[in-house]
């Protein structure tokens, strides 16, 4: 089905919700394909095709909004549904403690694509078979110097494509390709194992798999894994020095950063599923971190995984400066939540697939870039650890309190990378890390990443990163 | 459109059957769920999809592709068909096939179990979730955020080797998290298969409760403590278990229950159960993914691990026989059951020295699959037990330890038992209270 065909059935939708009382209507005719290759310890699994590709309607209808959703793409159905949508929306209007209004953000008129320079739909499961049996060759080779009992790898081609319309005047038509890779590794010596997880992932066509490096990158990581098996020692105890990789500064940048500066799990729209958050609606201006604790979520960055200059509610997405020197400057906000706060929508409103609302997100989180060279940062460390990678993670629902558990970790003494660590346990509240922060390299990185919210849950794509960055007096633990 | 699903699998494999499959499943479902949102005591959005999703296999000559269509439209269908066979012939053939069994079998929907109330409540939801929020307010959750879902599927089978037939199902749950002073905050959960058991008001009385009784809460030390796990926390536990147990993720090395078969992995008092179909269970077929009947199949008896879950390809590669698990790729429980044991509530935290009671918990996640080791951070109501006797709500803690430790470390069951689906626990689970000795909690450490 072609997304040009169905175009006059968004306008047709919008028409109908008016006529029902609906003051304010939204239609997104939504289409996701993708092939996608899976390899376990070198034999093929069944290959995959998925095409999804239906209707979501959004309304205000006194006040209460509403969403429903199909893939039954005739008129008689999309009316019977519209209509029924305002209809539910107005009946739960008993529940509504206080009318819901989107903000006055200029409507978008604009087709906007991902850069794509080799088409994706070059991505077949052959090709991507393909390209997973050579990533499996390099696994087994003798050069990796382990065995990898465990080697779970898939590969993904995708095409996103979307046409959204509401009855404020916005019309956006986009299109964005991604390349996805998945995998994980298991490394077995002496009865012990480690094991890896690997995500890869950006916007754009079949390049996407020479600019990322994969086959590469992912012998490397199998190649740590022996290392860290073989070599790995205790990790200092006591309050030393930390430095976080880019792959570090990342995840944490987007787990108590980013999500606690979502303005509807401020508000407590997310507080049942996802949590709340221990920003207030008020704490713009509250310092949470030293001078150089920069952190921003920028949609616009080209090639990235969450690459979306126009968000789903037909608003401009623009750079968000979540902390600047120090302090919380300004939240991820979509239509609704800006009216309440009487701010402008800053555009991180994305759903992702027709049969879900959009819903605040993150796009690509990251710490912003320091002046140093990673040397530089290690040349202030006397004792200390470093993080290059991370396996276990989690934070509580406020994002408040967070633990990152090394993988690949390196001892730091006299300002020099010694030898790997076993298991560093970064167990810290967000104030403290961010705090924490002394100095961040130039270097900028990001990994790919599937983040969840909302009820259904929705798993979406971002990119997280930023530079090495220095955590000056860190008490460390270990597993 | 195609009107009827029935026609939609035929078409799906009258067409590959002709471009000279060995074998083809279509399986199509229609969903329709109706969900309220609310937060703050106020609604956010109320939301109904309608859906039909064509499911195919396709296999020949050792080849194997799966795919899944949201476009049921005739012409479109038979295009995704040629499609997929192009694709199927560029594979290359893999080591692990299974057919599909010659006899053809001929499935009819479950009568016991199918709620029909359910497929008709639409705008009472609101009032539902009303009378959860109300309930909670009165027993000390001054806000409270949440959601109720009413959800009916029907899944409809065909193969080529002419297996068919029909089931359906219908469950309504509510999630729904209180908040009193200071951020405290409580969790309820009700899930029924019928519309007659299902009891916001009960769920809305344990969040604000839980809630009021978190205001002082303080963080706890770091250490070992016996934990009591409520439903809520042990099944989302289980639930991966439930994951481990798949034979995709043995072979993949990403399970804990790797080379043990035969081997104690719990204590004693922890069985394990997967069900197909079960009276009040929230999920489940009478066939699985490639028309294979489901069934019971006991995961852990007395602590000893009996079964992986298979499918026909997980099956054939480690000489068994197919469970009925089968999923699009990976073999998956339908609905689990931990055994109940003899303890009542009350009894075990008189039971307990040093202990923590925890109600609910998000965010697990492992250090390494392949040994169990994981932490998850408790949220709601949480509190600590000196002597038998709960004494002060805790926050700010964290469990870190491993699957298997946990497990064979429980040391009483509750006889009673409930049902838990929600954001945490995809696989309804019917879950007893648990509790373990020597768990280790972590907390931040500045």
């Amino acid at each position: 089905m072609k997304l040009e065909e169905l175009k006059d059935l968004a306008d047709y939708a919008i028409g109908q919700a008016r006529t029902a009382g609906a003051s304010y209507a939204e239609a997104r005719i939504h289409g996701a394909s993708g092939n996608e290759s899976l390899l376990k310890n070198g034999e093929p699994e069944p290959a995959v095709l998925v095409e999804s590709f239906g209707i979501g309607v959004r309304v205000l209808a006194k006040g209460a909004l509403g969403f429903s959703a199909t893939n039954s793409l005739d008129r008689r159905s999309v009316k019977q549904l519209t209509i029924g949508t305002v209809k539910m929306a107005k009946s739960a209007g008993v529940l509504l403690k206080k009318p819901l209004a989107f903000d006055a953000s200029k409507p978008v008129k604009k087709k906007w694509r991902a850069e794509e320079k080799q088409k994706i739909e070059g991505g077949d499961v052959k090709w991507l078979g393909s390209l997973l049996r050579e990533i499996d060759g390099r696994l087994t080779s003798e050069e990796v110097g382990v065995k990898l009992p465990g080697r779970f790898l898939t590969a993904e081609a995708s095409l996103e494509e979307k046409y959204y319309v509401n009855s404020d005047g916005a019309r956006v038509e986009s299109r964005v390709p991604r390349v996805h890779f998945f995998g994980i590794l298991t490394a077995l010596e002496n009865g012990e194992t480690a094991q890896r997880m690997i995500q890869q992932g950006e916007s754009g066509g079949l390049e996407v798999v020479e600019r990322l490096d994969l086959v590469k990158r992912v012998e490397r990581e199998a190649k740590t894994l022996g290392e860290v098996l073989r070599k790995a020692t205790k990790p200092p105890e006591g309050t030393i020095d930390v430095v976080l990789s880019p792959e570090l500064s990342g995840i944490a940048a987007h787990e108590s950063v980013g999500h606690p500066q979502e303005a509807d799990r401020i508000l407590g729209r997310e507080g049942a599923q996802a949590g709340e958050s221990y920003l207030k609606r008020d704490s713009l201006g509250l310092k949470i971190g030293s001078t150089e604790a920069n952190v921003s979520d920028d949609p616009n960055l080209p090639n990235s995984n969450g690459f979306s200059p126009v968000d789903d509610e037909g608003v401009e997405g623009k750079k968000r400066r979540l902390i600047q020197d120090g302090y919380i400057r300004e939240f991820l906000q979509n239509r609704s939540t800006a009216a309440e706060l009487e701010v402008t929508s800053n555009g991180a409103s994305r759903s992702v697939a027709f049969n879900r609302e959009p819903i605040i997100r993150m796009s690509n989180t990251f710490v912003e870039p320091g002046e140093y060279t990673l040397e530089e940062l290690l040349k202030e460390v006397k004792l200390g650890v470093y993080f290059a990678s991370f396996t276990e993670w989690n934070i509580d629902d406020k994002r408040l309190n967070q633990r990152y558990v090394g993988l690949e970790a390196y001892l730091v003494e006299g300002g020099e990378l010694k030898g790997l660590v076993k298991a560093p346990v970064l167990e810290i509240t967000t104030p403290k890390l961010w705090g924490s922060v002394k100095a961040r390299s130039r270097k900028m990185e990001f990994e790919a990443a599937t983040c969840g919210k909302g009820d259904p849950m929705q798993g979406i794509p971002v990119w997280t990163g930023g530079p090495d960055t220095l955590l000056s007096g860190i008490k460390l633990g270990s597993r | 459109m195609i009107g009827l699903v029935g026609a939609l699998n035929e078409l799906a494999v009258s067409t590959a059957k002709r471009l000279g499959v060995d074998d083809a499943v279509a399986l199509t479902s229609q969903g329709n769920e109706r969900m309220v949102r609310f937060a703050n005591n106020s609604l956010t959005v109320t939301k109904n999809t309608k859906e039909t999703e064509l499911y195919v296999y396709l296999g020949k000559d050792r080849r194997r592709i799966v795919a899944a269509t949201s476009n049921p439209d005739e012409s479109s269908v038979r295009t995704f068909i040629k499609k997929l066979f192009d694709s199927l012939q560029s594979l290359p053939k893999g080591p692990d096939y299974a057919s599909l069994p010659e006899k053809a079998r001929h499935y009819k929907p479950r009568e016991e179990g199918y709620d029909r109330k359910i497929e008709a409540v639409g705008t009472e939801l609101s009032e539902l979730a009303g009378e959860a929020i109300e309930s909670a307010r009165k027993n000390g959750g001054e806000r409270s955020a949440g959601a109720v879902v009413a959800s009916v599927t029907t899944s409809s089978i065909l193969t080529s080797s002419g297996t068919s037939g029909r089931d359906r199902g219908a469950s309504i749950t509510l999630n729904i998290r209180s908040f009193s002073q200071n951020d405290a905050s409580g969790h309820g959960l009700s899930c029924a298969s019928k519309l007659s058991g299902f009891d916001p008001a009960e769920a809305g009385k344990r969040a604000g409760e839980n809630a009021k009784k978190m205001v002082d809460a303080k963080e706890p030390e770091a250490g070992d403590y016996e934990v009591l796990m409520s439903p809520t926390v042990a099944s989302n536990l289980v639930d991966l278990i439930g994951g481990f147990s798949s034979a995709f993720s043995v072979d993949a090395g990403i399970s804990y229950l790797v080379d043990k078969l035969g081997k104690k992995v719990a204590s004693e008092s922890f069985s394990l159960s997967d069900h197909g179909r079960m009276n009040g269970a929230l999920d489940g077929r009478v066939f699985d993914d490639e028309g294979i009947p489901t069934r019971t199949t006991p995961i852990i008896r007395e602590g000893v691990l009996e079964n992986y879950l298979h499918n026909l390809t997980t099956a054939k590669k480690s000489g068994k026989v197919s469970t009925g698990n089968a999923g699009t790729i990976s073999p998956h429980p339908w609905n689990l059951e931990v055994g109940k044991g003899d303890s009542s509530y009350d009894e075990m935290v008189k039971s307990m020295k040093r202990g923590v009671i925890l109600t609910s918990n998000w965010y697990t996640r492992f250090k390494n699959y392949r040994t169990g080791e994981f932490s998850t951070v408790p949220r709601d109501g949480a509190y600590l037990v000196e002597d038998g006797r709960i004494t002060q709500g805790l926050k700010g803690l964290r469990v870190s330890d491993s699957l298997e430790r946990i497990f064979s470390s429980t040391r009483l069951i509750s006889k009673n038992r409930e049902w838990i689906e929600w954001w945490e626990v995809d696989t309804p689970t019917l879950c007893p209270w648990v509790l373990v000795d020597g768990v280790k909690i972590t907390r931040a450490y500045e």
